[in-house]
This record gives structure tokens, sequence and C-alpha cells, in this order.
């Protein structure tokens, strides 16, 4: 057993370190102690062994104890899905996309639009001659539309059979939200017989912007005959229309 | 995965003098549960079943847990560090040994871990000795000894100092607790060579 506790010593570290060389020799030269080492190394090393399930138990129990299961199925299933994910991912952004550029819009906002790109400010002679009509149209892009408006109702006043006061007219009652007026003044205008008409259009786009009941429909129908009998705003009744 | 926030685990330092001085058993289990996280990384980045990347796990914390209490663990990295590196090369190691089926290279292994202070020629002798034996008999044997003295054995393969296992069994002194476990080792041995 002196051997056993010689070889204990040195590995628990409490041989003297001048032995150590002693020990080594020992190894080399001597080999039924050499033997001994074996033996000692291998027991240790068979408790050890002994003591793993148990420390794994424990340590499978801490794991239980703490964490959800983690499966390896389902970093499988997620990577399964994955294309699917993405295929969806692209899908939806192909909706919007479409339904933020593509959405139909409704007739007041194309009425909207329409009003704000064409009509918010209109066409002025450069001459120098300065008469009613285009101090009615200056007062107008200055954003006076109430003066405008009396400006070109004076015009009518003084002669019922000015189309184009009349015209300027329902376009200024339109933008100041008068649309009874406006379509009254455009319903005026549709009976002068002219080469070029927009009375029937704008009567439809004033339908539009109110959006009454049935002004939508009325305005539909309108903007079809537009079309059809290839009146003055006839493109951009076909792409109104297109949109509906 | 619902372990709580690191700072609610002890620290390195913690868990280190746990392992060292006594608290043997909170200072393990505050590094398995300190770390645990890394079953989860070993079944995401080896794509190992959970079953397996616990083993490699607890593997890596034993395997820690040794070279700490025999103080070998210096310190030059932090504790995840030197951990996580283990554990890597256990996952790899679960790997190699799925496809070659070389189960075996592991106990030689270990036992080359034990002679790490001797000069390459001594361990050679002393290696081709174990290569020779008969691990499993010696396993069978010691499982044929009384229970206190497989306890004394297995207490001290475990890095416990014969003072701790003379608290821990209740004998009066470490000397005591060295003389009946060399006593055990060697009955061990003659049960061992009797075959």
């Amino acid at each position: 057993m002196q051997d056993l506790e010689y070889i204990d010593n040195y590995f628990k570290g409490t041989l003297p370190r001048e032995e150590n060389g002693r020990f080594e020799q020992r190894i080399l030269s001597d080999p039924p102690f050499a033997e001994a080492v074996s033996f000692y190394c291998m027991a240790v090393q068979a408790s050890k062994e002994h003591l793993v399930p148990q420390k794994k138990e424990r340590f499978r129990i801490l794991y239980r104890n703490y964490s959800h299961p983690v499966t390896a199925q389902r970093p499988a299933l997620v990577r399964r899905l994955l294309p699917f994910a993405a295929a969806a991912a692209v899908l939806a952004a192909l909706l919007i996309g479409w339904y933020v550029w593509m959405k139909p819009s409704s007739p007041q906002q194309l009425a909207d639009n329409y009003i704000q790109q064409e009509l918010s400010v209109l066409g002025v002679n450069m001459g120098n001659r300065q008469d009613s009509l285009q101090t009615g149209i200056q007062l107008h892009n200055e954003g006076k539309d109430s003066s405008a408006l009396r400006q070109f109702e004076s015009m009518i006043a003084n002669n019922a059979s000015d189309f184009t006061a009349i015209k300027y007219a329902g376009v200024v009652s339109l933008q100041l939200g008068d649309y009874d007026k406006a379509l009254r003044f455009f319903r005026a205008l549709q009976q002068f017989r002219l080469y070029s008409n927009p009375g029937k259009f704008y009567y439809a786009l004033t339908l539009m912007k109110r959006s009454g009941p049935g002004d939508r429909e009325q305005a539909k129908e309108l903007l079809q005959q537009v079309v059809q009998n290839n009146l003055e705003g006839k493109q951009q009744a076909q792409q109104w229309l297109g949109k509906w | 995965m619902s372990y709580p926030a690191k700072s609610l685990y002890p620290t390195d330092q913690d868990i280190i003098r746990n392992l060292s001085n006594g608290n043997r058993r909170k200072g393990e289990e505050d590094l398995f549960n300190s770390y645990a996280y890394f079953i989860k990384e070993g079944t995401r980045k080896y794509r190992l079943p959970e079953d397996e990347a616990f083993d490699a796990y607890s593997d890596t914390v034993l395997s820690a847990i040794e070279k700490i209490t025999r103080g070998l663990f210096e310190g030059r990295s932090s504790l995840k560090t030197w951990l996580f590196q283990i554990f890597q090369n256990k996952c790899v190691d679960l790997l190699r040994k799925k496809t070659t089926n070389k189960s075996s290279v592991h106990q030689t292994a270990s036992i080359t871990d034990m002679l790490f202070q001797l000069s390459d020629s001594s361990k050679t002798v002393i290696q081709q000795l174990v290569e020779k034996s008969d691990f499993d008999l010696l396993k069978k044997r010691l499982s044929e000894l009384g229970a206190t003295c497989q306890e004394l054995l297995h207490l001290s393969a475990d890095g416990y100092s014969d003072r701790e296992i003379a608290a821990k069994m209740e004998y009066k002194t470490a000397d005591v607790v060295k003389t009946s476990r060399l006593r055990c080792l060697d009955r061990l041995r003659q049960l061992y060579k009797r075959t």
C-alpha cells in the first residue's frame, strides 16, 4: 500500500518538489511501480466515470426546471417554412404597393386633384389691356375668389351671353364650395353652341366634388356622354372612368 | 428560453470560489445554470438534437469543474469564453463520434489529462500500460467494493480533499480518510489482479 500512498501524494501535489524527478525516474526503471501508477490513474478515472451519470442527471433536473424544451425539430420547421414566409412577405409588399399606388380613387379625390392642378390658377392674357375678365381671373389667381365671383357675376349681369364669364363664374363658385351655384353656371354654359364647350365636363366635375346622393352616378353618366360625343374634357373623362 | 437575466447569476469569481473552497455543489449548479443557454447554441449552430447538445454541455461543465478544482483555469479569458471553447470542441467531438463511431478515444484522453505533469517518456509508459489494461473489468470490480469504500474513492476522484471528505462523511480527521481511502484502493487492486 506504500506505493499507492506515494503515487497518491504525487497526484494530489503533496509530494516534495525534489521528489518528482525520482517519481518519474521510477516509472521508467521499475515496471511494477509503473503498473501501480497505471492502476491508480485507471481507478481514479473509473470513479470519475461512475459519477458522470449522477451528475448529468442532476444537471438534467436543473435544465428541466429552468428551461422550456428546445426541440431539434423546431429550427428545422422554421427553415422549412422560411421560403413560404418569404413568399408571403413579398406578396404582402406587392399588395400594399398596389393598394398605395394603384388603388381606385374616389370621384371626390379625382375631382380634388383636377381642381388643384388645372383650375387653381387660370390662364391670364399677357396683353396690356386690363379688361374685366382678366381682372376677375387675376383676383381668382390671387386667392380672392369671392371678389372674382362678384367680378364675373357683374359681367354676366351686363351680358347674359358672356359664356366665358359664365364658365369662370362656375369655376370660382366650385372652388368656393358653392356647388349649387356652380352647377347653375355650368348648366347655363351647356346651352351655348360652341366649338369647344366644357360645360358638361365641368358639370360632372362639380357633381364628383359634391358627391351627394346620386351625384356620382349622374357624374359617371355625364362623363360617358363627354367621351361618346367627343366633347371637351374627353381625355380626362376617359381616365376617370378607367379608375372609377 | 426562459433563463433569467445574466445579472441574476453569480459572478465568475463566485463560481470559482465556491468550486475551490468547499461549496462544490452550489458552484457546480451555478456554473451549469449560468451558461445553460449554450445548449440552444448547440442545437442551432451544430444542429444537434437537444439531448446531445445537453450531453455536450454537461461534459463541458464537468470538464471545467475538474480543471477549476485542480487550479488549471488560469483566468486568461472570461469563464464564458473558456467554457464556450470547450463546448464547441465537445460538439465537434460529438459530431465526429457520430460519423466515425470513435467513442473509445475519450477514455484514454481523460487519463492522459491526469498525466499532464509527467515528462513525455514517463507518460508514454503509463499510456501503454493503460491501453493494455481491462478498464471495464476495473469498473466492475469498483462496483463490487463496499458502499463506504466506493464513496471515499468517488469523492476523492471528484476533487474533494481528504479534509472535505472527513467533514462530509463524519471521519475524525483527514488522515483517517486518507488511510481508509488508500486501503480501499489497495483492496480494489487486489480484486482487479485476482482475475
